[in-house]
């Protein structure tokens, strides 16, 4: 056929539109795509390489320590024997501490990208003229945060705990049934850090509008902290210097960790400090209040 | 719910034209409207956004005019429950805003003025994910999102990121967004802003089509020429107050035209009158009607032989002009 015997068929389509006469979802529904599109906005799912590149060399990052957590328990249990392994290897309290820096800087990452490209971007618009509140939307996105930071310490978490088991001398299984306890306290432990975590970026997601400046206000603020509490304890004698120290917000899980996994917290700095783990856990139930309280008035005034 | 597009089609609401009456100050009321308001106040601070503004507002094409901080946007924001009125009530579909704002937002569509864009995603996966913050599920989202996309025609660029996208694209993506989970109403805010002719042409002529879809819509613009073109209805707003609300009679071929020429008129009337015309003249505006030949023809003519230029022509050229011009000159 000619091009213009083609031409002389071609026919304009003009669909029209559609109504949709199924069901709706409701809140909740709407509630689960945010969850949905929050998970895949911050590990860079569905965008452009360049917002892939750092969620994916954090995460790879803390595969990697685990796989070498779990190599040079191998290598150890071969060469030296396995009563050395215990004490050289970080096991799952341990593993909290080997890569603290790596998962802050991830959850300092995250934080920012799901709360402030929508009010920067206007994108809250169009959430609120949707039949969704202001708690709705940052119930959501406390969930897809959840989800990705909850991820980001289980999984490699599982992988160690799987890992050392096939290497017990006792048998995988019997490895298993042995440390049912780390059911419960590995997650414990990974809320006590998530909701003190959440709270902070969150809190500082919602007053700083570039994602850049929130990551950085939240990771200077917390190690920040921490030096002027160990100001107050070194430099300051006087008896009221000790309740400064509670101002090293990072500290507090690390405390409460401790408290879970029944070890010694001689190295936290409100243990050294003379308060107990039920100090530290106020401590975050505090903030968490206070930080929830204040994103909740933000989202009020900005709906 | 709704019927099929066919049947929406032919069921679908004319604005109505009550009883004939002529445009007047706040005057007119839809006998079954889908907005209705009464003493309805706004006030942030000591500025009074809106002041006492008794609406009704039938389905169609509804425009609401007025200058900028005339109230628009406010009284948009009350429609959708974002913003609580000071003082009076305000219904949609029947539902006081107040009893149910979640439940009437998933009736409703909203197109911003501002950015509501994130440029960092697709076409497709933003309107997709519009449509699932409405409660459309995923599959469906998808599919409507498609064909959402199809009919603002950005069908073959809804794989591009938002941030690749021209103004006028950007502007389609949002009308898409405020459709796409299917919306009885929509409310657009200054829809054809920052746009070029071109690109304002094809956003106007996209909203005139919502009628034939059976969407009502709501559309704001501080433009009188956009509000002519595309609306049944006007409502206008000065200062928070509603000045003016009637049905905006469709122009009846070849009985009216208006013309504005540039430099001295008085060839061009001198013209009209040769012809056996009797021209109505209101400051620069020319109006020739009431023939029975076909008005544009002479006018066209006449402009001709006269050597005049034209600056505007068109039917009813100065009607919601002199409305605005008359409410703001005096008392409101």
């Amino acid at each position: 056929m000619t091009d213009q015997g083609r031409q002389d068929q071609a026919v304009i389509v003009d669909r029209g539109y559609r109504h949709y006469e199924g069901e709706r979802t409701g809140r909740s529904g709407a509630m689960r795509a945010i969850v949905r599109e929050g998970f895949r906005r911050v590990i860079g799912l569905r965008r452009k390489t360049k917002h892939k590149l750092f969620p994916w060399s954090l995460i790879v990052l803390a595969l990697a320590v685990m796989l070498i957590v779990v190599a040079i328990a191998w290598v150890s249990s071969t060469t030296v024997g396995p009563e050395a392994t215990e004490e050289l290897i970080p096991r799952y309290a341990g593993y909290f501490d080997f890569i603290s820096v790596v998962a802050l800087l991830f959850t300092a990452y995250c934080g920012p990208q799901l709360l402030v490209p929508d009010r920067t971007h206007g994108v809250l618009n169009v959430y609120f003229s949707r039949p969704l509140s202001v708690t709705d939307y940052l119930v959501a996105k406390g969930g897809a945060y959840a989800a990705v930071i909850y991820s980001y310490w289980l999984v490699p978490q599982l992988l160690l705990h799987l890992g050392l088991a096939a290497l017990s001398p006792a048998g995988f299984i019997a490895y298993l049934g042995d440390t049912t306890d780390i059911l419960w306290k590995v997650p414990l432990a990974a809320t006590v850090y998530f909701a003190l975590h959440a709270s902070l970026i969150f809190l500082a997601s919602s007053f700083i509008n570039r994602v850049g400046a929130a990551t950085a206000a939240f990771v200077a603020g917390v190690y920040g902290l921490n030096l002027v509490a160990l100001f107050f304890q070194e430099a300051v004698s006087a008896p009221a210097a000790r309740w400064a120290t509670l101002v090293a917000l990072e500290q507090h899980p690390r405390h409460i960790r401790d408290w879970i996994f029944d070890r010694s917290s001689d190295v936290v700095i409100p243990a050294q400090a003379g308060f107990g783990p039920g100090v530290s856990l106020a401590v975050v139930c505090g903030v968490v209040t206070v930080s929830v309280g204040l994103v909740w008035w933000r989202y009020r005034r900005l709906a | 719910m709704r019927s099929r597009e066919s049947e929406l089609v032919s069921e679908h609401r004319t604005i109505p034209n009550v009883g004939g009456s002529s445009p007047g100050p706040a005057g007119g009321s839809a006998p079954d409207p889908i907005i209705s308001s009464k003493g309805l106040g706004k006030d942030f601070g000591r500025v009074r956004a809106l002041m006492d503004v008794d609406l009704s507002v039938g389905g169609g094409v509804t425009g609401l005019i007025g200058a900028n901080g005339a109230g628009k946007t406010t009284l948009i924001r009350i429609l959708l429950g974002l913003t609580r009125p000071t003082s009076g009530e305000v219904s949609v579909f029947g539902v006081p805003v107040s009893e149910d704002p979640a439940g009437l937002r998933a009736r409703i569509g909203y197109m911003p003025e501002n950015k509501c864009l994130p440029l960092d995603q697709t076409a497709a996966d933003f309107v997709s994910y519009a449509a699932e913050l409405a409660g459309i599920p995923s599959a469906e989202a998808r599919r409507r999102a498609s064909e959402t996309l199809f009919l603002v025609g950005l069908h073959e660029e809804r794989f591009r990121y938002l941030g690749d996208f021209s103004t006028g694209m950007q502007q389609r993506v949002k009308l898409a967004q405020s459709i796409v989970h299917d919306p009885e109403l929509v409310l657009l805010d200054e829809p054809a802003s920052g746009l070029d002719p071109t690109g304002r042409e094809r956003m106007l002529r996209l909203i005139a089509r919502f009628r034939e879809f059976g969407i009502s819509v709501l559309f704001s613009s501080h433009l009188l020429d956009d509000i002519e073109r595309t609306c049944d209805w006007v409502l206008m707003l000065h200062e928070g107050r509603l000045i003016h609300s009637a049905p905006l009679d469709p122009p009846t071929e070849g009985s009216q035209v208006s013309v504005e020429v540039f430099g001295d008129p008085r060839p061009l009337i001198d013209d009209l009158v040769s012809r056996g015309v009797s021209p109505a003249v209101e400051g620069p505006v020319i109006t020739v009607e009431g023939l029975d030949t076909d008005v544009f023809v002479l006018v066209r003519d006449a402009l001709a032989s006269s050597g005049s230029s034209v600056r505007r022509m068109g039917t009813g050229l100065s009607r919601l002009e002199d409305v605005l011009e008359s409410a703001t000159r005096g008392p409101a």
